[in-house]
């Protein structure tokens, strides 16, 4: 039987939705006392709709001795200085990024939540 | 000073996205802090003090005002267009002390706990748990305001507890920008706090039966909810079943509650004869688009709070790419006849695990909801005598002039002794659809037209019902709250005209209340309307 182009290309665009859908993934952790810090600002279609939610979307040039790499809670954002989550999203450019550096530049992708603060 | 941060909008939309509705101001409210102002109650006053203030200052630009909390309602019952009023920074817990309780109090002082309108159903349930207390019973989740709650009258299916409001005493209502607007009210049969503690909160005491169950469901528009005293319970555990029964034994129980009688037992709930023991919570869960023999069951039993037991939480957390879901929803909209096709394949992650147990505190049990996409969800209360017979003319319905993306289920509800609540049968049956939001097309009619149908199917069954005032309806249908509170509507209005002056009655109104005429400006003799809002001794 002979495929059309037509449906090579098809399979082809299935193919490419599959490949984005799973080059990326997310972790996060949750605490499971205390209440997120609302946020009645954040109008966005993601699991932070509502939320106070503070993102680190940066590259890190950590040197090929570097182990961890540590951040403070923001003040603006966060005045319970306390986490109710923390997300850690892993994508294939990060992954890439840091294979071809040798592990000298780490792509961090984190989104935090904060505790409401108590009254 | 408590500090009001006023955010020009143009528009507001509900959690889960079922405006938008238009809207100039968004304000949100922040405490002043711990180390500047130590006093709890110095702290409560002082916030009473700003709501005023923005209340004067509605009231000055002659814009309405209305307060909300976690924007969960997906009804439009929450939106004024010219003034929102975000309160969740609005947590204080007043301590309340044996000496504050009132003299003819048949509360136990240890249960009587004071909390401010933004505290949700997890905070609450925190501060309780450390006191060795728990809720009676939360919604199916724990993100509402407690305001927010007993405003839309928020359940679970707690067949013999009732619903949030049914375990709030007091209420602490701030009604205009005057010093005498500050109210506390209570029941005057049942007193729970003394005239002292209304005095630390700077408020006059009104003690009234008839006005306390009208402004305990006030659907946001009995002035400004700050403070509710309510009453807890010793702390307790819930062990849960899924099972999946037989639907015709399912849909016996759910018509008459009897779970001595039934064919349903699970080993270890039942007496000394074997029979059936009756359960905190039963809810069915009900796929209309398939003909099974059997319908998912969860019944939960209430058990002494006693250490260890297993880790509620030991599990992981899996979710769609919601892209996947928008994607379904699409391809729903254009071939409506795979939505059937689409729920089944979906039952896995709505329905829960057949034969799954647990066990957990109310607080572990009903846990976060997080927020996944557009939802859409119609909710109306029969007698449990007419569940299954409205439960088929809903699905019927459903399958016939739809298909809906959404499936239905049954929770079970005690009668509620607020003027406006739904749950006002003896036992109330909430049979409900959830599903996601999708628009209209060609081949699937809107949600208002599906609302509108289901109103219009229960009244020509002569099916007596009531609607979920946080869910999506046709409101708008032709005389629709007559229909379902006949004289309590006249009542509720009443009631609120005579608390309210006129100016703070179109005030705290909005176009929900416009389109259920329950806005409309009563006039009562003066002297009926100080008898309803007198303070009975």
């Amino acid at each position: 039987m002979k495929i059309s182009i037509k449906t090579w290309f098809r399979f082809l665009r299935v193919l490419i939705i599959a490949l984005l859908l799973t080059s990326c993934y997310s972790v996060r952790i949750v605490s499971t006392h205390g209440t997120p810090n609302p946020d009645p600002i954040n109008d966005s279609d993601d699991d932070y709709r509502n939320k106070r939610v503070i993102v680190l979307d940066t590259v890190i040039k950590g040197g090929i001795t570097t182990s961890v790499l540590e951040f403070k809670t923001a003040r603006n954002g966060c005045k319970s200085g306390k986490l109710h989550s923390v997300e850690y999203k892993n994508t294939f450019g990060g992954s890439l990024l840091y294979l071809v550096t040798f592990g000298n530049k780490r792509k961090v992708k984190i989104k935090y939540v904060c505790m409401k603060p108590e009254n | 000073m408590a500090n009001t941060t006023t955010y020009q909008k143009t528009e507001w939309d509900t959690l889960h996205k079922n405006g938008p509705y238009p809207l100039r101001f968004l304000q949100v409210t922040e405490l002043e802090g711990k180390a500047n102002m130590p006093s709890s109650i110095d702290r409560y006053n002082d916030a009473a003090k700003e709501i005023q203030r923005l209340i004067k200052e509605a009231k000055d630009n002659n814009h309405g005002f209305r307060a909300y909390g976690s924007r969960w309602s997906m009804s439009s019952i929450a939106h004024q267009k010219d003034r929102m009023h975000f309160n969740s920074f609005m947590n204080i817990d007043l301590t309340v002390t044996p000496s504050d309780v009132h003299v003819d109090s048949s509360y136990d002082h240890s249960n009587l706990f004071f909390f401010e309108c933004g505290n949700t159903i997890k905070e609450i349930s925190q501060a309780l748990g450390a006191h060795g207390k728990s809720l009676k019973t939360t919604g199916a989740s724990n993100g509402q305001t407690i305001a927010g709650c007993i405003s839309t009258g928020v359940h679970g299916s707690a067949l013999d507890i009732g619903s949030v409001q049914d375990y709030v005493v007091g209420l602490n209502l701030i009604i205009g920008p005057n010093s005498d607007d500050i109210v506390y009210l209570e029941r005057h049969t049942k007193p729970a706090l003394d005239d002292g503690f209304a005095q630390k909160i700077q408020a006059r005491v009104i003690r009234n039966d008839g006005l306390f169950n009208a402004a305990l469901v006030g659907l946001g528009s009995f002035g400004f909810i700050h403070g509710v005293t309510i009453e807890a319970e010793d702390r307790f555990l819930l062990k849960r079943y899924v099972r999946k029964i037989d639907k015709n034994t399912a849909l016996k129980l759910a018509e008459t509650m009897d779970f001595e009688n039934s064919d349903f037992t699970i080993d270890g709930e039942t007496d000394a004869n074997g029979n059936g023991k009756r359960p905190y919570h039963y809810k069915i869960f009900i796929n209309q688009y398939v003909n099974d023999p059997e319908y998912v069951i969860e019944v939960m039993y209430k058990k002494p709070y006693t250490t260890p037991y297993p880790d509620p939480f030991n599990t992981i957390e899996k979710s769609i790419y919601r892209d996947l879901i928008y994607l379904l929803i699409k391809i729903s909209e254009k071939f409506p006849k795979s939505i059937p096709w689409f729920i089944k394949q979906l039952e896995k992650q709505i329905l829960p695990e057949v034969n799954e147990e647990t066990i957990g505190t109310l607080y572990e049990t009903f846990w976060d909801a997080p927020y996944q996409g557009p939802a859409f969800a119609c909710s109306f209360g029969v007698s449990i005598e007419n569940s299954s017979k409205a439960l088929k003319l809903l699905a019927d319905l459903t399958k016939n002039e739809g298909p809906i993306p959404g499936i239905f289920a049954m929770r079970f509800v005690k009668k509620s002794e607020a003027t406006m609540a739904f749950t006002k049968f003896p036992i109330t049956c909430m049979i409900e659809i959830d599903g996601v939001l999708w628009k209209k097309t060609r081949k699937l009619m809107s949600l208002k037209e599906f609302s509108h149908r289901m109103i219009e199917v229960l009244q020509s069954n002569n099916i007596p019902f009531t609607i979920h005032w946080g869910k999506n309806a046709d409101w708008s249908y032709p005389n629709l709250i007559s229909h379902m509170y006949g004289e309590n509507a006249v009542s509720w209005k009443e009631y609120r005209n005579a608390l309210l002056s006129d100016e703070m009655a179109a005030l705290f109104s909005n176009e929900f209340l416009r389109t259920i005429a329950l806005s409309d400006v009563v006039t009562l003799p003066i002297e009926k309307e100080e008898e309803l809002i007198a303070s009975i001794t």
